[in-house]
């Protein structure tokens, strides 16, 4: 019984701790933020600001480009994940359902890609941006993005495909239904926290990226966030700790809202695909 | 009796998967309202070939066609069939009504008209109290119904049924048997049923087509297939326990085993089959070893051991005296024994006769 209370506190406190280094950061980010200029430079530190000031969001808002960063960060991951998520559960499903000559190959192709570093590709992928003539712009992070995050949104969804039963859609199809409603009425549902997961990843992977949008785009009017805020408020002689934690704040948050509404999803989505795959 | 508009024929249909046939020149009329099973081991052709009458597998060769008109380039949902799954295949988002209804939906009936067609199902089946449920929330016993009840709302012209009963239990499957079989009878449609066990093939269908590596082997009554075996595969498969099959040679019009001779107008390798009812024990010519006795309540179950080596399965009433060990005569019903030819495995219109 004493063990059972010693066992159940180390526990606690081991969990706790891991809780705590995880988010100090993120607390400290977000304090930081609503501290005044002066007291963040402060020795000894204040834990606690001493006056809480909104001053750094509306400089970030008003005097900077940081909502068009921001418009572009949504729209390239809201567009990348769209589009990954459209071909894959379609891939999924065809290399799934369908039998033809290479299918296995073809499933193993998918994984081999992600042998290669994402670095080795970059440069190659910039030159056939050049050459397509879409250097520069949002489309050109779109498809780079695509490359890396369609092969593991295949594997994963394909996975959840194969944990379907076919008579499913067999049933279906004897119902009176076409290839393509048997699809969307029966296999979709059942592929939904698959779909859901992979949504998330493509979305987050996007979201946060920064080598790529670094290399493949020069541009304010295409910048995402991550290269946005960076060569906006670092530079080689000054740093803008406030703005810059407001900015990681602002941009931690539609993340963070994801999370709250899908996590449930995430972490079934994830359990089953692994078990199944 | 008979309606062609519910007629099912397979002319010379084919299904290979690469150099493997699945189904070869397959030749079956199922007559409009029969209940024909398709029963063989597993891996004998015969979901292929209900799969291929669905429109889910395509065959390689041949026809296949419903009430009189071709469907070998038709797709499933236009065929006018119904096919209950093995596995139910029940859409697991959808409630009980919405399953039922889902084949309604698919063919554009109204709204108001598929609530008063699944309401008349689900009274046929007691389903009534469920039609809210989702299908993971039902015993295996109310989802076959469900799977029955969305098979039954369009009155299709055939009925496929896939094993529909082996996920039940042993009490569940008898009833349903006979409420199979009561369906059946009131609808007048056509039904095909798939099975590997020859109790639901006996005791529901009006015919019986045997398969066995993808031929047909017979296709009968079912006391066709017990009492008039095609072939030593139908003869064998059919029947629990099995019939005994003595390999030896006949030459001069008698038929040579080491522990059985029999008249028989015929000639060459021989194979003479004896079912465990027609064996009589302790009276006749021949004599046996008692290896083993099975009571199984209502009777015995005896192996033997001939001379020679072969193996012997009689049955017996509970209360005889019987031994393992002990030696002993027996004889046969003669007009009820079985010969085919050892070569090509056909049954022989021979009788034989006691020597």
């Amino acid at each position: 019984m004493k063990r059972g209370i010693l066992g159940h506190i180390a526990f606690n406190l081991l969990a706790w701790s891991v809780v705590f280094i995880t988010a100090f950061p993120l607390v400290w980010m977000v304090i930081t933020s609503v501290k005044p200029q002066f007291e963040l430079f402060r020795i000894p530190p204040t834990f606690w600001p001493e006056t809480v000031t909104f001053e750094h969001y509306v400089r970030l808002l008003i005097e900077t480009p940081f909502m068009l960063y921001m418009r572009n960060s949504l729209i390239l991951s809201t567009a990348t994940t769209v589009l990954v998520v459209a071909v894959a559960t379609l891939g999924a499903h065809s290399l799934v359902r369908f039998r033809y000559r290479g299918r296995e190959a073809l499933a193993r192709l998918v994984l081999f890609t992600y042998l290669l570093p994402s670095v080795v590709l970059l440069l190659p992928l910039y030159l056939m941006m050049v050459w397509l003539g879409v250097a520069n712009s949002l489309l050109s992070l779109v498809i780079a993005y695509t490359t890396f995050a369609l092969p593991y949104a295949l594997w994963l969804l394909r996975s959840f495909m194969q944990g379907i039963p076919d008579d499913l859609e067999a049933a279906a199809l004897v119902d009176g239904a076409t290839r393509m409603e048997a699809f969307f009425d029966v296999i979709l549902p059942q592929a939904l926290p698959g779909i859901i997961s992979t949504s998330l990843f493509t979305f987050i992977l996007s979201w946060n990226e920064y080598l790529y949008a670094l290399v493949l785009v020069n541009t304010d009017s295409a910048r995402p966030l991550t290269t946005g805020v960076m060569s906006m408020l670092v530079s080689a002689f000054n740093i803008e700790w406030s703005l810059l934690m407001a900015a990681s704040v602002m941009m931690s948050l539609p993340l963070i809202i994801i999370f709250a509404f899908l996590q449930s999803y995430l972490t079934r989505g994830f359990g089953a695909g692994g078990v199944k795959g | 009796m008979t309606d062609t508009r519910l007629e099912v024929r397979f002319d010379g249909v084919q299904k290979t998967f690469g150099a493997a046939f699945a189904v070869r020149d397959l030749d079956l009329i199922i007559a409009g309202g029969e209940f024909v099973s398709l029963l063989g081991p597993s891996g004998c052709g015969k979901t292929t070939t209900l799969r291929m009458l669905a429109g889910l597998d395509f065959p390689t060769g041949g026809q296949i066609s419903i009430g009189g008109r071709v469907v070998n380039d038709v797709a499933p949902g236009a065929r006018d069939i119904a096919m209950v799954f093995q596995s139910y295949a029940l859409y697991p988002h959808m409630t009980v009504a919405e399953n039922i209804a889902y084949p309604l939906k698919k063919r554009g009936v109204a709204k108001a008209e598929r609530a008063v067609r699944v309401a008349q199902v689900a009274e046929t089946l007691q389903l009534g109290a469920l039609l809210d449920r989702k299908p993971r929330q039902l015993s295996g016993g109310q989802q076959q119904r469900v799977a029955l009840g969305r098979a039954l709302v369009r009155d299709p012209r055939v009925f496929l049924l896939d094993e529909p009963l082996s996920n039940l239990d042993a009490k569940l499957r008898n009833h349903m048997r006979a409420e199979l079989v009561e369906l059946h009878r009131r609808l007048g449609r056509t039904f095909v049923y798939v099975t590997h066990d020859q109790l639901e093939a006996m005791t529901m269908s009006d015919r019986i087509a045997v398969m066995h590596e993808g031929v047909l082997q017979q296709f009968g009554t079912p006391s066709d297939v017990y009492e008039r075996p095609a072939n030593l595969f139908v003869a064998g498969f059919i029947g629990s326990p099995g019939m005994s099959l003595l390999r030896g040679e006949a030459h001069g019009g008698t038929f040579h085993h080491p522990a059985v001779t029999m008249m028989v107008d015929a000639a060459g390798g021989l194979v003479l089959g004896i079912r465990p009812e027609d064996v009589i024990l302790g009276d006749g010519p021949f004599t046996a070893r008692i290896r083993l006795v099975e009571p199984t309540g209502h009777e015995q179950i005896v192996a033997l051991a001939l001379p020679g080596g072969d193996a012997l399965t009689a049955r017996a009433p509970p209360d005889m005296a019987l031994h393992a060990g002990d030696n002993l005569a027996w004889g046969v019903r003669v007009p009820r024994l079985h010969m085919f030819d050892a070569a090509s495995g056909k049954r022989l219109p021979v009788a034989p006769a006691q020597a």
